[in-house]
């Protein structure tokens, strides 16, 4: 345990800091540099247009869920529960059928993700054994009208699209 | 009473009632904007009526219509819900009323006539100030204590401990400029600032009473609870302090409180201390002396100003991302006519006066029109340092604030005092 132990200097004991007036002034003229640029030249300001400038979202942001296929277009859930069992905030709801295009026995036949509970934490896609479940749609605000819009069903995580190439997502650390 | 001292009441009392309250939706715009730019950011610019957002002003009234629409709760625990409800009331009415003593403009000499422009033409004008400036502190007291709440009456406590500290170096900053100044009178004490020190430099407060100057306007903003002394509502301690309880329009009275307070404190500072309504090396009787070759000027001022204004605008006023058919372009077209056309009217009038009316009464009431809008300029200026001074300081602690008030600022101004009383005995 040795720590390297930086000693700062304590400040604003001295007359020229006690005084307050020069050290508030300085500080003002800061700020009114900022503002004076801005006031000037609004381009300058350090922020973006939001809805119109959406932000460059990364492949290993954890964005809304969507549930991944093979090339033949069947999907890759087996309906093993383990994304149900390992998440935190109990917001997976699966439901088992019977497989019927013979790649394995069970396929999910209700797959519901409560978002109002879902806390983004990325558990069930580390839990799946298949790559079934991935949180790579960019997706990053959801909205709707009524509680049950943010139910997603089946079908809606199936029908969204990643949002990046395979290689990229491989990159990103999954 | 003739017709024209009945006009003049009228409009004395219209202006002491509804430009602080107009002032109410600048200053939280200025705030708002001024906050933005301070911290790189572009404050509040889209809320708009058919595209137009008036450069962020539309928001105002979004706000004002949230507030009024919100559900407004009385807590059912409360004892004394009279006191309640009555403690915004005060905040805002006293803060209002604070405003009457303030003169906007000269003395107006017309038809042989005086008439003082203040909305209550008294001759007690600080202490009128100091007076409500002081009771303003107990509708936050109030608040604190009637909503039963724990985080409410550390607030009001708070707020009563800041205020009775902070009233007495005002007051002895105030009882310095008095000796120099030698009157109570507001009006008196903005006449006094119009002459010239050595012949060049106006005879502002400041000039004369730098560290007076200082310690009132240090006062000021701790009487308006504005930051570094809003340890009243310091949401980091407190949740919101004294209003914690109160919502829609009852929390808006206080929000608008706060504004007019911010508004009050600024006038009351420019004409302590920056000249009032004076214009600097214009006194009242060269400006009517010389109001034709004024008028000429201000005719070639009004459309320069204007001209300025629309390139800042035609430069500010774009969309800095990729947009099909930019509305801000239809925006800049309307404002630039709407400029013009003021411009257009200011100086038609102008010219109407400089044909048919100058000379006489008219050069008065155009003296009167122009301190009145050197005096909002200034006010406005003064709401701006308040606005800077908000969004460059952090809050100060409550012993920081106490040893501030007790230990510096109070021996300063009693020695501001000594100082002052001995320089004006031994110039007399």
């Amino acid at each position: 345990m040795s720590g390297k132990v930086k000693i700062m200097e304590r400040r604003g004991k001295d007359l020229y800091e006690r005084v307050y007036l020069i050290e508030v002034f300085k500080g003002m003229a800061t700020t009114f540099g900022h503002f004076l640029r801005n006031f000037l030249d609004n381009s300058k300001l350090l922020v973006r247009h939001y809805p119109e400038q959406k932000p460059e979202i990364t492949a290993r942001w954890r964005g809304r869920h969507r549930l991944t296929k093979h090339e033949d277009g069947s999907m890759k859930c087996v309906a093993c529960f383990m994304c149900q069992t390992n998440c935190p905030a109990k917001c997976i709801m699966i439901e088992a059928g019977e497989r019927t295009d013979g790649r394995t026995e069970k396929m999910p036949v209700r797959f519901d993700i409560d978002l109002l509970e879902c806390i983004y934490c990325g558990y069930c896609v580390e839990a799946c054994p298949m790559d079934a479940i991935r949180m790579d749609t960019g997706i990053f605000s959801v909205t709707g009208n009524e509680r049950e819009s943010f139910v997603m069903k089946l079908e809606d995580l199936l029908a969204t699209p990643g949002a990046f190439s395979e290689e990229e997502y491989k990159k990103g650390g999954a | 009473m003739s017709q024209l001292d009945i006009l003049l009441i009228v409009s004395r009392v219209c202006f002491g009632a509804f430009v602080p309250l107009c002032f109410i939706a600048v200053c939280v715009w200025m705030e708002r904007r001024g906050a933005a730019f301070f911290q790189d950011r572009s404050g509040p610019n889209r809320a708009n009526i058919c595209g137009f957002r008036a450069g962020g002003l539309v928001q105002n009234l979004a706000d004002a219509v949230k507030l009024i629409t919100k559900e407004d709760i009385i807590p059912g625990h409360l004892k004394h819900k009279f006191y309640f409800v009555l403690a915004p009331c005060i905040v805002f009415c006293i803060a209002i009323a604070s405003f009457a003593a303030i003169p906007f403009a000269d003395v107006m000499k017309i038809g042989g006539k005086e008439y003082i422009m203040q909305t209550i033409p008294t001759d007690l004008g600080i202490l009128w100030f100091l007076a409500l400036a002081g009771f303003g502190v107990y509708g936050i007291i109030l608040a604190g204590w009637s909503s039963h709440n724990k985080y409410g009456v550390l607030g009001g406590l708070r707020a009563a401990a800041q205020v009775i500290s902070y009233e007495i170096p005002m007051g002895l900053a105030i009882v310095s400029a008095l000796i120099v100044y030698g009157t109570v009178n507001l009006t008196g004490i903005a006449q006094f600032q119009g002459q010239l020190l050595f012949g060049f430099i106006p005879m502002w407060g400041v000039v004369l009473q730098p560290l007076g100057a200082i310690i009132f306007i240090v006062a000021a903003f701790a009487e308006a609870n504005r930051t570094p002394f809003d340890l009243a509502e310091g949401e980091s301690e407190l949740v919101a302090g004294f209003h914690v309880e109160y919502s829609s329009m009852k929390f808006g009275m206080f929000f608008m409180g706060e504004y007019v307070a911010m508004f009050t404190n600024a006038a009351i500072i420019v004409t302590l201390y920056f000249g009032g309504f004076q214009i600097p090396w214009l006194a009242t009787e060269t400006l009517v002396a010389y109001a034709r070759p004024l008028t000429v000027l201000m005719m070639l001022a009004v459309p320069a100003c204007g001209w300025i204004f629309c390139l800042w605008m035609s430069k500010n006023n774009r969309s800095h991302y990729a947009h099909e058919s930019d509305y801000r372009d239809r925006e800049v077209a309307v404002y630039t006519k709407i400029v013009w056309g003021i411009v257009a009217a200011i100086d038609i009038m102008l010219f109407v006066y400089l044909i048919a009316a100058s000379g006489g009464d008219a050069d008065r009431v155009l003296v009167m029109f122009l301190q009145v809008f050197t005096f909002l300029i200034k006010t406005t200026m003064m709401c701006f340092v308040y606005v800077w001074v908000r969004w460059t300081l952090p809050r100060f602690r409550y012993d920081q604030l106490q040893r501030l008030g007790w230990q510096t600022l109070l021996p300063l101004s009693l020695l501001n005092i000594f100082i002052t009383s001995a320089v004006v005995v031994a110039l007399s």
